[in-house]
């Protein structure tokens, strides 16, 4: 049963590294080429293979453990194209696959040792435990499945959010001819706002020859109308 | 209170006092600002031989970045990433923002800055402008729950709080809105915000993506 599992892993490993175009590196498509031997050789009722993925499952963890402690961004490329930094999860997934490979050295349990149902049963959820523990994996399954589940929770829906965004305002006041015509002075961010009924009032620092001073402007707070944005400028800060 | 509501009135007054809407043409004359600065009164002139032209691959004099270390009156004490110490004077004239615009009490030991200004001789940096806290993140977005956004940053996880009244969306490069339930899992996005010191977590000021 652990052989069974352990053998399509492997061979889904050894299909993402010989058929990955971008990583045409002479030992990874070696190892690609060992992963596909072991995963064959599991099937054979012999505890050689076990002990031969066993040591494969240690180099991995080993090599996880050693890259996630010098370059924790890069991608393991373990069981799939996507580029993933090494994370928990892909440790924990390969000691879960040295552990089931040692089980499988000293206790191997026949497939059908509890009925064929049971060890279907127990191989997929063998499989499933190790795609979750996939992250390579997650827009297959994790992805669709929070899109799916924030389609029917609708945790950021707003009802009453109708108001415009400051954001906004600034884009628009950006596109006026008055702003064009003072933004070379300017010295300062938005430093104060405020509403006046359809109008929305933005202050500026401003500074011209020396002197420093706020430039007002106002833009229209509910509709899109740069051209009607009116500034003025007063010796007040 | 009373003070802020009157100079506001006035300032409202100032801009929307006069029907003209064309540029040129203001409640208090000319929108150039020599005209406005022409009667010599107000704020005292700066001191213009501290600006400083900034060569290639040299430090801007006048821009401040690091993390607020005291705060004395209205002086930011300020220690850049670089071990370079600032001293930041903060004036009636500067802008502060922290998630929005805000004022000095804001500010906080702890907190992340980026300041621009203007370089005295006695060394210190009159801001115009600081952000505190300021991030602006390439992420994609990983998961969405009540009022929280999840990103994927790197493979590092980020967790941003939407602030209802503050908090903008903008899809596909349209102005922002409110409405954030078009936020899609798996799109990318571009967040700028205000990190929480030494947190993993963010308030989300705009989030920049596509349409779902």
């Amino acid at each position: 049963m652990q052989a069974l599992l352990i053998a399509v892993v492997l061979l889904w490993s050894a299909q993402a590294k010989l058929r990955r175009p971008a990583r045409p590196v002479a030992a990874y498509r070696a190892l690609g080429a060992a992963e596909t031997v072991v995963s064959v050789s599991l099937l054979w009722p012999s505890r050689i293979p076990a002990l031969a993925s066993s040591l494969l499952c240690a180099g991995f963890l080993l090599y996880l453990l050693y890259a996630h402690r010098r370059t924790p961004q890069a991608s393991c490329g373990c069981l799939g194209a996507q580029s993933v930094p090494i994370s928990m999860r892909s440790i924990l997934r390969a000691g879960l696959l040295l552990t089931v490979s040692l089980s499988a050295v000293f206790w191997p349990v026949p497939v059908t040792a509890f009925g064929w149902a049971f060890g279907v049963v127990a191989v997929v959820a063998g499989l499933a435990a190790v795609v979750t523990l996939s992250p390579e994996l997650d827009r297959h399954w994790l992805l669709p499945w929070r899109r799916t589940w924030a389609r029917w929770t609708h945790p950021l829906s707003a009802p009453q959010a109708f108001d415009v965004p400051l954001d906004s305002t600034v884009q628009q006041l950006h596109h006026s001819p008055a702003f064009r015509q003072l933004a070379s002075d300017l010295a300062s961010d938005v430093r104060e706002h405020w509403d006046a009924d359809e109008w929305r009032i933005l202050l500026y620092t401003i500074r011209s020859q020396g002197r420093t001073g706020t430039a007002v402007f106002a833009v229209p707070r509910l509709r899109y109308a740069p051209d009607a944005v009116r500034a003025t400028v007063v010796d007040l800060v | 209170m009373d003070d802020t509501m009157n100079r506001r009135s006035l300032l409202t007054s100032a801009v929307l006092g006069s029907a003209a809407t064309l540029v040129g043409a203001t409640a208090l004359g000319s929108l150039a600002p020599e005209a406005a600065f022409a009667g010599g009164t107000g704020a005292p002139p700066l001191p213009t031989g501290s600006k400083q032209d900034v060569e290639a691959g040299m430090r801007d004099p006048n821009f401040a970045e690091g993390r607020i270390t005291g705060i004395r009156d209205t002086m930011l004490l300020v220690a850049g990433s670089d071990a370079t110490l600032w001293r930041i004077r903060v004036t009636g004239g500067t802008s502060i923002w922290k998630l929005r615009p805000t004022t000095f009490d804001s500010a906080a030991v702890g907190d992340g800055l980026y300041a621009r200004g203007v370089l005295l001789p006695d060394g210190t940096l009159a801001a115009d402008s600081i952000w505190l806290n300021i991030v602006n993140l390439v992420v994609h977005v990983a998961a969405l729950s009540r009022d929280t956004i999840h990103f994927d940053h790197r493979g590092n996880r980020i967790v941003g709080h939407v602030h209802h009244g503050t908090t903008a969306a903008s899809y596909n490069g349209t102005p922002a809105v409110q409405d954030l339930s078009m936020v899609t899992v798996g799109r990318h996005a571009q967040v700028l915000g205000a990190w929480l010191p030494d947190t993993n977590e963010i308030d989300i000021a705009t989030v920049y993506t596509t349409a779902g």
